[in-house]
């Protein structure tokens, strides 16, 4: 019997091993081909034969790499903070208060989760550009600083606060905005992490608005520079955009391996239920 | 609580949750619900958006696209591309729910390496599965040796298994995503019901079967709903690997929409548009009404 669930164990890992090389494979093929030096051929052997950093100090010095770093990092500074703080007000009036036209408040943001970015992405453009926001960091940051997702996401969460802890809150004389800011939101936390996680990568790695509101150069985010720069893919710089690729990817990466021990249960507790 | 109408207490009151959603109210109306109503009109006028001209054509923009044949390869690539997704996006991230889901040691690190194709740039998703994709590539070499096909080929160009390609990257990015989803349901699931179908002498197949697909139905609704909505609005994907070829093999709806928009042709686009949403609606209720049938089923 105890043969029996080590061997079903060691399969259990073998299978979880194996899922393993899809979702991280590649970015091991892609760092491989980073780190290759330039005798080396792109699709000429797996691993690098003798491994350089070169790639990544020209992706670094010989690119504007900094700069659109910095313009990435803006950008999602000003999302981040701005959608917990909006999102959490609205999905808390809508979670806590009773008032006239909540549901259909409620309702209308739901049913613009549908609505797909590429039908309102003229109108959005030109309105954009009337509000002078075209090559800005407001204007790229706009459409993220305060969602629909984001209000019902941070609404669920905080529908799951026991009624009984702001009851005693307003005993003591506390008013709404201090109810909902001393009470409530240290209890939705895990649920704001989440949501925090969630605008920095869609924030960092978006593609299609930062394409449509820069027409300068200088205003390019990552993503934007590294498919400018993959223009000629077939060309010699895929060592370099394969590191660029990579730097791109870190910064992600690190937030999310910082975070992801609140992110899970947060998960836990909005997505699915109600 | 009695509420006299016009007092000065009632009023402030009134106020409150307005003044919550305030800021959400003013940025969502300014750059979500006024874009949205003017596609819905531009789709109805011939809007010259450089010369600021426009003149009201009715139906004129509809029976264009609905005449034009790269339109139709466009819809008809786009019902193929989320036909391809939906089941797979429905099963594979299920199966690494169950895993991550076992109590064995290390899970947590495999939970973060499921995930990590989800915090990627999609711009970086689509280089690095171009790499992987061309010829003499990993993909190519792999299905060679495995005699799956016979000569190193590149698998954006060819018009067969381009869409399936473009299809797999997306796959790939949202394995962890829905993974999650479904985890939340898993670990709703009460060990009572596993434990008295042990009992009753069930082995593990029979529980996954038996138990566990049935329990997830709420959680799979969520997932065909978001693969639809999503699915429908793929555009890096296809952007930055075929830009919509071989000779249109990948063109979507949002590739078809985004040519016409970056022709400035933006009536036609915001007609495209409106057909796209009406897909996106009919395809959400129709998962919604199928699902919500069988969890009835279940209550009963």
């Amino acid at each position: 019997m105890k043969a029996k669930a080590q061997a079903k164990k060691v399969i259990l890992y073998i299978a979880m091993l194996a899922i393993c090389v899809i979702t991280v494979g590649p970015f091991l093929y892609t760092l491989f081909i980073s780190l290759k030096p330039a005798t080396q051929g792109i699709y000429d052997g797996l691993l690098p034969t003798r491994p350089t950093f070169a790639n990544f100090s020209d992706a670094f010095y010989k690119t504007d790499f900094v700069r659109y770093l910095l313009n990435t990092a803006i950008v999602t500074g000003i999302a981040v903070p701005f959608n917990l703080l909006f999102s959490s007000m609205a999905g808390y009036a809508l979670a806590r208060i009773n008032f006239k036209g909540r549901s259909i408040v409620l309702t209308l943001i739901i049913s613009t989760m549908t609505v797909p970015f590429q039908l309102y992405m003229a109108p959005l453009f030109q309105i954009a550009g009337e509000l002078g926001l075209r090559n800005s960091y407001v204007g790229l940051a706009v459409l993220q600083i305060s969602t629909a997702f984001g209000i019902y996401f941070m609404r669920q969460a905080f529908l799951t606060v026991p009624k009984e802890l702001e009851e005693s809150a307003y005993l003591d004389g506390a008013n709404r905005f201090q109810v909902w800011w001393k009470v409530a939101m240290p209890l939705v936390k895990p649920t704001l992490i989440s949501l925090a996680i969630y605008t920095f990568t869609f924030t960092w790695g978006d593609y299609l608005w930062p394409l449509l509101n820069t027409t300068e150069s200088s205003m390019y985010t990552l993503s934007i520079a590294l498919a400018q720069m993959s223009q000629n893919f077939d060309g010699g710089n895929l060592k370099l955009i394969s590191a660029a690729s990579i730097l791109t990817t870190i910064p992600s990466l690190l937030i999310f391996i910082w975070l992801q021990k609140y992110f899970i249960s947060g998960q836990t507790d909005g997505a699915v239920k109600g | 609580m009695s509420r006299r109408p016009f007092s000065k207490k009632s009023l402030t009151t009134a106020i409150i949750p307005w003044l919550f959603l305030l800021p959400s109210i003013v940025i969502l109306v300014t750059f979500l619900v006024i874009p949205i109503m003017e596609a819905f009109y531009w789709s109805f006028l011939d809007y010259k958006i450089i010369a600021d001209t426009s003149e009201f054509v009715g139906f004129a923009n509809f029976k264009e696209i609905f005449s034009d044949e790269m339109f139709w390869k466009a819809f008809v690539n786009t019902i193929l591309y989320v036909a391809i997704v939906l089941p797979l996006n429905i099963f594979l991230p299920m199966i690494l729910a169950v895993l991550v889901n076992q109590k064995i040691r290390a899970v947590g690190a495999f939970r973060v390496l499921y995930y990590l194709p989800v915090v990627t740039p999609i711009v970086v998703a689509a280089l690095m599965w171009k790499m992987l994709y061309s010829q003499n590539g990993t993909v190519s070499n792999i299905l060679e040796t495995l005699g799956i096909i016979d000569s190193s080929m590149n698998f954006l160009t060819n018009t067969t298994t381009a869409l399936i390609a473009v299809a797999f990257i997306t796959v790939w990015k949202g394995l962890g995503y829905y993974m999650i989803m479904y985890l939340a349901n898993l670990q709703s699931i009460p060990n009572q019901v596993y434990e008295s179908a042990s009992i009753d002498g069930a082995n593990s197949m029979q529980k996954f079967f038996k138990i566990t697909v049935p329990m997830m139905v709420p959680s799979m609704t969520l997932v065909s709903v978001l693969t639809i909505i999503n699915g429908l609005k793929v555009f890096e994907e296809i952007a930055l690997t075929t830009n919509g070829g071989p000779a249109g093999a990948t063109t979507t709806l949002v590739m078809y929409i985004y040519d016409k928009f970056m022709n400035l042709d933006v009536s036609i686009a915001s007609a495209a548009g409106l057909v796209l949403l009406v897909l996106a609606v009919i395809g959400s209720l129709i998962q919604m009404k199928l699902t919500s049938g069988r969890e009835d089923d279940l209550k009963a």
